[in-house]
């Protein structure tokens, strides 16, 4: 599955994206928490950046909602365009 | 009916000409335009820094768009959202509707930015002198989001 870094987060990930292989019927907080446990990097970035929002191919979702590995996941936090 | 995510600065005479000439038939034009700040928090910003996830903020301000468009009866819209670096006083925003009262097109350019806010996918970062600083949503902004939900 394809994810997305935006903003605050991006920055300190150091990245803009991932590519991960993920069996389907995960939940996005799953996905998190398997970044989160792949080093103190993904672990200080999610825990340092609050409020995070999450679209599933390009719609906005809730942490719990399931995920298909074909999936285009984004994280950011919110918006501040205008 | 269009909208643009584009680097590139825009003029706003030049737009709102075209615009006007191409909806000779409405009754009201209004324009308005978003500008960067040259100062927040007391502090000088240098230059701001606007980053988008572009695919989802097509889809999301198309969405957005056609909620509006069947709220108020509007016969045409222009969008034009800068992204990348954009210094003081320049234009970052800038939406031109046409209807046939302005009642309509006050409303609908003061849903659209509010939505816009809370919605579309950019994010701003401004660049002080010595630091910097990740805009924050603002509270006012969230509750507007509430009480049109």
């Amino acid at each position: 599955m394809k994810i997305l870094y935006f903003a605050k987060l991006r920055q300190h990930l150091g990245k803009s994206s991932d590519s991960i292989k993920i069996s389907d019927g995960k939940k996005i907080s799953d996905v998190i928490n398997e970044l989160k446990n792949k080093n103190g990097n993904y672990r200080r970035a999610f825990d340092q950046v609050k409020n995070l929002q999450y679209a599933l191919n390009c719609e906005y979702v809730d942490i719990e909602q399931t995920v298909r590995d074909r999936d285009e996941l984004a994280i950011f936090p919110p918006v501040t365009g205008g | 009916m269009k909208i643009y995510f584009q680097k590139e600065s825009f003029l706003v005479q030049e737009n709102f000409e075209k615009f006007s000439k191409v909806n000779k038939a409405s009754g009201s034009i209004i324009s308005f335009v978003g500008k960067v700040r040259p100062i927040t928090n007391n502090k000088e910003v240098i230059d701001i820094e606007i980053e988008i996830y572009k695919k989802m903020a097509i889809i999301q301000m198309k969405k957005i768009i056609s909620m509006l468009m069947k709220k108020y009866k509007i016969l045409d819209y222009l969008i034009i959202h800068r992204f990348g670096k954009v210094k003081p006083q320049e234009n970052i925003l800038l939406v031109i509707v046409a209807s046939q009262h302005r009642k309509e097109g006050f409303r609908f350019i003061e849903d659209l930015v509010d939505w816009l806010k809370i919605k579309i996918t950019f994010w701003k970062k401004e660049n002080y002198l010595n630091d910097y600083e990740w805009v924050e949503q603002k509270i006012t902004d969230r509750k507007i989001f509430l009480t049109k939900n």
